[in-house]
């Protein structure tokens, strides 16, 4: 076992479990002892093959169970700090905000038939429904280390549940991640949970307070009752020092619609792993997003949606930007199963190399046995275009200047895809500016 | 006289190579400012490659000779200073960039040039002000404004964005890279007449050209022939009218002798 996972193992057993309901602390120890068992990912897991642990094991997080809390003076401070990255939204109808993985603040308007609280009170209102998810998680096997970590510590979390037809309106989720003292990990759950016709729209941001090390494991579930819809917005601008792993599961019913935007423009090392299954007819799902990286980010995007019923969309829609030696993933995979015909599956991730250091693996993936099915798919990668460059400069702009220009014009393709326009221009203000500085070769 | 007041550019014996393989070879032109020069030429005479490095794109290695723009050295700047001096490029195949609105890359690019020089930038209304004046002097649809930099024009909507492009940035020298080529007659006379309407008394052109049929409509103060890499041949616009007549072969024939033409060796 990894020196890390062995010191992870040791916290885990000493320390006091929560009395939770008891199927609850059943859980928690059989997922510490599947962690013990399996130990992190390795290059011999398929699906982390081009992500190395390296980053998080030089960080060598220690387990924060959350359990002394984050005094709110502090986390306030945090996220009024004038220095922090200013929120995506000005006017959420709803803000939660958590700091270090623990859940600091909820506040927000009082719309009828929606429910925003944490775990813990959530866990009061809707067990049956949360257990049904948390028990559904994989946790088995080291390809599943982080939800078994995740669920060996579960604490803290974020609930939202909207009734049938109500609307949330915007909500805006803020993480911040701080430094201080020794560097940990923090572990999150997050449930979005909308019954029938249910709408809302969730803007999450990740940030960083400092330049310091940590790592935040957040697992979320998202159940999308018959024709719900959810709009997704995730940008994540974190320190280099960061890491990231997320994972999320969408529940979809028939009619429902799932509408993600991912835009990763910093962190250390970032996985976000989606997991979409059509449990119903006329489906649809999007995925749209866009990695821009310099330094030595490493960001995967794994993405997987389960084409189990027939008539369904979906679409997965990735641009990469790397610079300097970083290094981007993209693993976009579909699965027609057998009798899901009229589904309709597009499948594309186009990336720029402006290193020769930078890496990117791409991988579209589609599995079809069904008939009648509209598919696509295709990958990418280049250079930025010397000739274009060339024009741009002999119209006066600087070398650089172009460079920006044709690197910010890559990623509007998938911005151009957002419907909210003015957050569409806020995201291309962020990845001009987090635009890698151009060196020669 | 002092021939440093007069001329805009002056190119001196200049010799480039691309990939290796040697294209000028020894090229001398003088512009002087409010001049219209054509250069013709058959393929692969070096035409192209002449606008090229004055521009300064990438892969045009000069090997020897000087090219003086308003007595500075230009052959030192990089293509944007170039721009900034105002030297002009309107490209042969002009580049499309999806993404990149026409406006917002004709407005950097302005302010780009006029921060250059010391001067104040220009706003966004101030700046689309300025455009629809040149839309109105040109007859181009503001559509144009709206799309990205070339991205699904036609031929003929290219050629006229460059000339556009140029009308804006108010270069002192614009070099025209075989803008006719892959035009027809009728948006031939619309690039024309926008060529026609930035001539100016300080403003210098230098129209490279295959045929002709370009200079029926601009008409040029001096005509140059180029070939395997030189000047061999200068006169008025009537030696246009010559060359289309009886060909680039007659050139090598010695059929120039009869025409009152400055013969370069």
């Amino acid at each position: 076992m990894n020196a890390l996972v062995q010191q992870w193992s040791e916290s885990l057993r000493s320390a006091t479990q929560d009395h939770g309901p008891q199927w609850l602390d059943e859980l928690r120890l059989r997922a510490s002892d599947q962690l013990t068992a399996h130990g992190l990912p390795d290059r011999k897991d398929e699906d982390w093959k081009y992500t190395p642990m390296r980053v998080l094991e030089k960080l060598n997080p220690a387990i924060n169970n959350n359990t002394g809390g984050v005094a709110d003076d502090v986390a306030a401070a945090a996220f009024n700090d004038a220095n922090f990255p200013a929120a995506l939204l000005d006017k959420p109808d709803y803000e939660a905000r958590v700091y270090d993985g623990v859940l600091v603040g909820l506040e927000g308007s009082d719309r009828p038939g929606v429910t925003i609280v944490s775990l813990t009170e959530g866990l009061k209102r809707y067990e049956p429904l949360l257990r049904k998810h948390i028990e559904a998680v994989d946790i088995d096997g080291s390809a599943q280390a982080f939800n078994a970590l995740n669920t060996a510590t579960l604490n803290q979390g974020l609930v939202i549940h909207i009734d049938q037809q109500a609307d949330a309106g915007t909500i805006l989720l803020r993480w911040a991640m701080s430094g201080n003292a020794s560097p940990s990990i923090h572990n999150f759950r997050v449930f979005l949970l909308l019954a029938e016709g249910a709408r809302m729209q969730l803007m999450e941001q990740f940030e960083s307070v400092d330049h310091a090390g940590s790592a935040l494991n957040v697992v979320s579930h998202v159940e999308l009752g018959t024709d719900a819809v959810l709009d997704y917005l995730c940008v994540q601008n974190e320190s280099e020092n960061t890491v990231l792993m997320s994972s999320t599961r969408i529940d979809q019913a028939q009619g429902s619609r799932y509408n993600y935007a991912g835009f990763d423009l910093g962190g250390g090392l970032v996985r976000h792993e989606l997991k979409t299954v059509f449990a119903g007819s006329d489906a649809h799902a999007a995925f749209l997003g866009a990695f821009v990286l310099d330094k030595a980010r490493h960001v995967d995007n794994h993405i997987s949606i389960d084409h189990a019923s027939p008539a369904c969309s979906s679409e997965q829609f990735f641009r990469g930007v790397l610079g300097d030696s970083s290094r981007g993933v993209f693993n976009g995979k579909a699965l027609i199963r057998p009798g899901a015909d009229e589904s309709s599956v597009r499948q594309s991730n186009a990336n720029l190399l402006l290193s020769h250091l930078a890496r990117i693996d791409t991988k579209p993936e589609l599995e079809i046995y069904a008939d009648e099915v509209e598919a696509s798919h295709g990958a990418t990668v280049g250079q930025l275009d010397e000739t274009a460059i060339f024009y741009l400069r002999s119209r006066g702009l600087s070398e650089a200047e172009a460079r920006r220009l044709l690197v910010g014009a890559f990623c509007r393709a998938v911005t151009d895809k957002l419907d909210n326009q003015a957050l569409a221009g806020h995201v291309s203000d962020m990845i001009d500016h987090a635009m890698p500085s151009y060196h020669e070769n | 006289m002092n021939e440093k007041s007069v001329n805009m550019l002056e190119i001196k014996n200049l010799h480039a190579t691309v990939g290796g393989k040697a294209i000028l070879k020894g090229l001398n032109l003088n512009i002087e400012a409010g001049q219209i020069h054509a250069i013709m030429g058959p393929n692969g005479a070096g035409k192209s490659t002449l606008g090229n490095v004055i521009a300064g794109r990438e892969g045009y290695e000069v090997t020897q000779g000087e090219v003086l723009f308003n007595g500075k050295n230009l052959l030192e700047l990089e293509p944007e200073e170039r721009a900034c001096e105002g030297i002009f490029l309107a490209f042969q195949y002009p580049v499309e960039i999806p993404g990149v609105n026409n406006t917002y890359f004709l407005r950097a690019a302005l302010n780009a040039q006029r921060k250059y020089r010391g001067e104040p930038e220009l706003d966004s209304m101030q700046f689309l002000k300025l455009v629809r004046e040149k839309l109105k002097i040109l007859h181009i649809s503001d559509d144009l404004l709206r799309r990205s930099v070339n991205e699904g024009f036609s031929g003929g909507e290219k050629k006229r964005n460059e000339i556009f492009q140029m009308a804006v940035l108010e270069p002192s020298l614009a070099i025209l890279d075989e803008t006719d080529s892959g035009l027809d007659i009728d948006a031939l006379r619309l690039v024309a007449d926008g060529v026609n309407r930035l001539r100016s008394e300080d403003r210098a052109m230098l129209v490279i050209t295959h045929y002709q049929r370009l200079l029926d409509h601009i008409l040029p103060d001096k005509v140059h022939v180029l070939a395997d890499g030189k000047i061999v041949a200068s006169g008025g616009a009537d030696l246009a009218l010559k060359l289309e007549e009886q060909g680039y072969t007659w050139l090598e024939q010695g059929g120039i002798q009869s025409l009152d033409v400055e013969l370069r060796a």
